[in-house]
Formats: C-alpha cells, structure tokens, sequence
C-alpha cells in the first residue's frame, strides 16, 4: 500500500519544485522591473549580415559568373548598392545589368528597389582563361525589418574559370565571416 | 506517510520562496547598480574617454556631459531607422535637455553627409563625425552585430544603465527621462 504515496509524493515533489522555479523566475523579472531601467525586451534577435544576406557564386561559362543573394525573410537589400569587382583583374567584370527589385516607399530615401528572398545576377568577364582562379567581391548593404540596419557588407568568393565546353562550375559560398567592416 | 510528504513539500515550498528572495535581490542590487550588462563589454569609461570631431571639426570629448543623463547614439545618414529615431531625439532634447538630458549622435559617416543632414533637421544636440571606425566603437560597447541605430544610455553618475540596438521607442524614453533625470 505504500507504493501508491510515495508515487504520490513524487508527483508531488515534481510540482513543488516546477513551482519553485516559476517563483524564482517571476521574482527576478519583478525586481529586475522594480529596481532598475526595464528596457529589456525591446531589443530584436538579428542575424550578422553575412547570415542575413548569403553570398554565392559560380561561373556560368568563360565569360560569364553567376552571382547569388540569399536575403533571409524579414531583410532586404538595397539594389543600388551592390557592387561587384574582380580582385587581381584581369579578367575584368563587364557592365552588370541588375535585376529590377521590389519598389519600396522610403519615408526618407524617396522610392527605392529592394531584393528579397533570392536574387541573381549575371556578371560578364572578359580576359579570363579557363582554369584560371577568380576571387570575386560582392558589396552589399540592408536592412532588417526590425528597424535595424547594416552597414556595407563585403563578402568574396573564389572561383575557377571552367574549361570551354565544360559546362558551370560548382555554387560556392561567400567565405566565413568578417572580422571588420571591408577586411 | 502522507503527513511526512506534504511536511517535505512544505519545506520545499518555504525553501523556494527563500531562494526567490535571494534571486529577487541580487537580481535587484545588479540592475540598481548598473552591473546588468554582456560579459566582455566596454563600460562607461571606455565611452566618456572618446574624443571625435563635431561636424564644424573642433574636437568634443565625450565626459563634458558627465553628470547629466547621457543618451549616446550610433547612427548613420544611410540609415531610415536612425533618422527616423532622432526626430523623437529631438523633441526629447528640447523639452527636458534643461533638466539634464542630453543626446550626443556618433555618426558612422562622412563630415559632409552629416553637416547637410543636421541642418536639414535642425539637429538640436551635437553629432560627432566618427566614420567607419565609430562602429568599432560601438561594438566595444555591446554592439556585437555592428549595426545601426544602436544607443547606449548612461546615467548622472556614469553608469551605463542601457545598451540597445535598433531604435529607441518613445515609451522608452519616457521612461529613461522618468527614471534617470
């Protein structure tokens, strides 16, 4: 007959001590807010730019890369400023047409073109030989939605010119994060 | 056998509360003493040492405004939220700016972007030409993604009370001016 209370007592046990940590909790929120500044809450969870914004690229042929954003939902890109260059031309990158972006009213900014979710752009090389390693560099600057905003962020990916006739090269991802702003 | 469990659960009750109160005032003696803030992170001193170029170039060190509730903000003149956030500066600034307020923006831009954007504004508190480099700045004092606006308030005995990225809202302010000033 015992088993049945000492179940009893563990059920019991379970919920003293689930009650015991409601207690501290709430008793920490309430001096937190008595005592102090009680901002907290206030401050969104964000993703560092390179998270936000992915970056890859792949070349396409001899004469043409593919460069990719990956804008994670609730972020956008500002079209007017991506820029790309070639490091250690040539090759060199021809005039890149940029894709048209979402319009967005700025209250500030006027209208501008934003990119969400995935973006392509097709970037012309001329000078390059196949084989031939390419180090890419992407700048880029957004926003979150939040209300937060990023400065210009530079991301670089290294390909290889592919060989005429072989087809595209593989999609590589921008290198691991900065350490500064334009490292 | 019932009678010694629910004892044990008594005691087990009194036990939580105790170790509630502890938490509640160590909890309590910490954001009091403006001690709640990321491992890692610059305090105070680190701030009020800065000296950086007003937009006119005549360099302003950042500890002439100790004593008064400081709201230092990293801003940008590429940046809607930012300039968003300061129309509310700066009405804040000129309604309690005599009772010790006082904001000072750190502008991760160029002299000229911000010398055309204050007088646009009627910027009523000093900007700071900090450039590229103020985002390191701010990232020493808890701005670990490097982004904008980011704020840090401190309070009339130079304590940082409030670290925040994106932007302040007026509630917010309120209650800084409610509490601080």
């Amino acid at each position: 007959m015992d088993l049945p209370l000492i179940s009893t007592g563990s059920k019991l046990k379970r919920i003293v001590d689930a009650l015991a940590v409601a207690v501290v909790l709430a008793a920490m929120v309430a001096a937190a807010r008595a005592t102090g500044l009680d901002l907290s809450g206030a401050e969104p969870k964000l993703l560092p730019p390179e998270q936000a914004f992915r970056f890859s690229a792949r070349a396409l042929d001899s004469k043409t890369l593919e460069g990719r954003f990956d804008v994670v939902d609730g972020y956008y890109l500002y079209r007017d400023k991506l820029h790309f260059v070639l490091q250690a031309a040539p090759p060199a990158l021809e005039k890149t047409e940029l894709p048209a972006g979402q319009s967005k009213h700025d209250e500030f900014f006027g209208d501008v073109e934003i990119y969400r979710g995935a973006v392509t752009i097709k970037l012309p090389i001329a000078g390059g030989s196949p084989g031939q390693s390419l180090v890419l560099v992407a700048d880029s600057q957004g926003c979150a939605d939040v209300g937060v905003c990023y400065p210009p962020t530079r991301q670089r990916v290294r390909l290889t010119v592919p060989q005429a006739g072989a087809g595209s090269g593989p999609s590589v991802a921008a290198s691991p994060p900065r350490k500064g702003l334009f490292d | 056998m019932l009678a010694v469990v629910k004892r044990s659960a008594r005691r087990r009750w009194w036990l939580a509360i105790a170790l509630a109160g502890v938490a509640a005032l160590a909890t309590g003696v910490y954001v009091a003493r403006g001690v709640w803030s990321p491992t890692g992170v610059a305090d105070s001193a680190a701030l009020l040492d800065v000296a950086l170029p007003d937009a006119e170039g005549k360099e302003q060190r950042l500890d002439q405004w100790r004593g008064k509730v400081l709201i230092v903000n990293f801003w940008a003149t590429w940046c809607a939220p930012c300039r968003e956030e300061m129309r509310e500066f700066i009405r804040f600034q000129h309604a309690d700016g005599a009772k010790g307020l006082q904001f000072v923006g750190i502008a991760v831009d160029q002299a000229d972007n911000v010398r055309q954007y204050a007088k646009e504004i009627e910027l009523n508190y000093p900007a700071l030409i900090g450039g590229l480099g103020a985002m390191q700045l701010s990232q020493a004092m808890g701005n670990e993604l490097m982004a904008l606006p980011f704020t840090v308030v401190v309070s009339r005995d130079g304590k940082i009370v409030h670290r925040q990225l994106g932007p302040l809202k007026q509630t917010q302010l309120e209650q800084i001016v409610g509490k601080l000033l």
